[in-house]
């Protein structure tokens, strides 16, 4: 989480406007599901990932590991369409290689333009494009103040965890089980002791329980980026149609 | 001239337990206000009071010599003029980047979009921390995020700028560069009025000190004066300021 949220924040793609990489993320999920996965999934995952590591500089070992996850997910889902059960017991389904690929390939395919959008975007970007997507201003804001209160409880937490650390509290798994419980009853009155305060310094600003209104930045749209993702969606369509 | 007054200000909590008790503090304009007094002496409370967040149990607050209006138009008129940081900027800051944080006080004055990208641009400058506008506020140091708050309070550009204990936890250089920010707010005619524990802090920035303890005003006058007089700090639990170390400085 902290990693993605990191490289979101500092990759080279970070000032684009949320619209490009929004139609090129999505736009790579439509074409994937659209089309049979070879050879248009396998495209896909490529140029995901050129767009990833050439283009927005997220580093490679990092994009890695983060498709490691849904792809090792996939491929033990996948597995099973190898096998079938019949009479004299389990053996390999007929074609069963075959469709355990396609399904891999375009769940990866899938998961990276995926990806792509949460490595190229900070949360609060696509919190502020939920916004202007007339998405509930209530919902926008409970996704505002999770994303704000996760860091916070993650530094509380790992505070009160190194604490009980320093003091013996996590030394076997009987102690580790008792601190850990311990720490779980203490975060919750903590979080809402902070909330309480959190509300007194919103209403010192002016807040009188309405929607939380802030300014977020507009990042303009750059006609030459706009025009590669379209480009690089019409030859992925192009492919998929030429290959249907 | 006064603008803030609390008269016999009383605030018992939930409980029983009285943080304050029939306090009469008076608010001048223009001035450096250092609120000193140990561990539960009541001077978070009374920040609290003097922009309304907390109600009294007792007394009353007077803005301007009127008496102060809980209702919610009559609220949003004190705290136009009255901010307020608290002490943990973790309580404040809660939008994802630090100029939308900033942003969040006029936005809530109704200003129109160029003014408040103005205010913004302003208090960030103001703080020293333009360069962070951009920055999600749970990448900030310590002192980056102290400053992002009082940024949201400047904001706004209230009269008074209530912080509570503005220099706890920096460091000593970052301390010292807080404080010539605040001045620069002060001679820009931002009143201040701050809390902290430190009376060396508060002998050389502060220009009047209210001393307290359980809940009571214990001394109020000039700082120079206040924090020197062993008798007033000794009933306020604190020790007197050593004035040949700083005639030495």
């Amino acid at each position: 989480m902290s990693t993605i949220d990191r490289v979101a924040h500092t990759n080279r793609w970070r000032s684009r406007s949320l619209s490009e990489k929004a139609l090129l993320a999505f736009g790579l999920l439509v074409v994937t599901l659209a089309f049979p996965p070879w050879p248009t999934a396998a495209a896909v995952l490529v140029a995901a990932a050129a767009a990833a590591m050439v283009g927005a500089r997220v580093p490679v070992r990092i994009w890695g590991l983060a498709m490691a996850a849904p792809v090792g997910f996939v491929v033990t889902g996948a597995a099973t369409l190898m096998v079938s059960l019949g009479d004299g017991g389990p053996a390999l389904a007929p074609n069963g290689l075959v469709d355990a690929a396609a399904l891999t390939l375009r769940a990866s395919a899938a998961a990276s333009a995926l990806l792509l959008l949460a490595f190229t975007t900070p949360a609060s970007d696509l919190v502020a494009g939920l916004a202007r997507a007339r998405v509930p201003a209530e919902i926008v804001e409970l996704a505002l103040l999770i994303y704000r209160f996760l860091f916070v409880l993650a530094d509380t937490f790992a505070a009160m965890h190194a604490a009980q650390e320093a003091r013996l509290g996590h030394v076997d798994w009987r102690r580790r089980i008792r601190s850990s419980g311990l720490l779980a009853a203490n975060l919750l009155p903590r979080a809402l002791d902070r909330a309480h305060r959190m509300e007194a310094g919103l209403a010192a600003r002016g807040w009188d329980g309405g929607p939380l209104r802030v300014m977020t930045p507009r990042r303009p749209v750059s006609a030459a980026g706009l025009a590669a993702v379209v480009a690089t969606l019409a030859a992925l369509v192009g492919l998929g149609v030429a290959t249907r | 001239m006064s603008l803030i007054r609390a008269e016999g200000l009383t605030h018992v909590y939930p409980g029983g337990v009285p943080a304050l008790d029939g306090l009469d503090l008076v608010v001048e304009k223009g001035r450096r206000l250092a609120i000193l007094g140990p561990n539960g002496a009541g001077k978070t409370t009374l920040l609290l009071h003097l922009n309304g967040t907390l109600r009294p149990t007792g007394g009353r607050i007077l803005v301007d010599g009127v008496p102060a209006a809980y209702d919610r138009a009559g609220l949003a008129r004190w705290r136009r003029r009255v901010g307020l940081v608290l002490q943990d900027a973790d309580d404040q800051l809660f939008a994802p980047s630090v100029f939308e944080d900033v942003s969040f006080g006029p936005m809530n004055l109704d200003l129109p979009e160029a003014e408040v990208r103005v205010r913004v641009a302003d208090a960030l400058a103001a703080l020293g921390i333009a360069d962070l506008a951009d920055r999600p506020t749970h990448m900030l140091s310590f002192g980056q995020k102290k400053r992002a708050a009082i940024a949201g309070a400047v904001a706004m550009r209230p009269e008074v700028l209530l912080i509570d204990e503005p220099t706890a936890g920096l460091d000593a250089r970052s301390a010292k560069r807080l404080l010539a920010t605040l001045a620069e707010l002060e001679a820009g005619g931002t009143t201040l009025v701050f809390t902290t524990h430190d009376v060396d802090m508060a002998f050389r920035f502060a220009d009047e000190a209210a001393l307290f303890n359980h809940g009571r005003m214990i001394a109020h006058g000039a700082a120079k004066t206040i924090l020197a007089d062993v008798g007033a700090m000794d009933r306020a639990g604190l020790d007197a300021v050593d004035v040949r170390d700083h005639s030495a400085q």
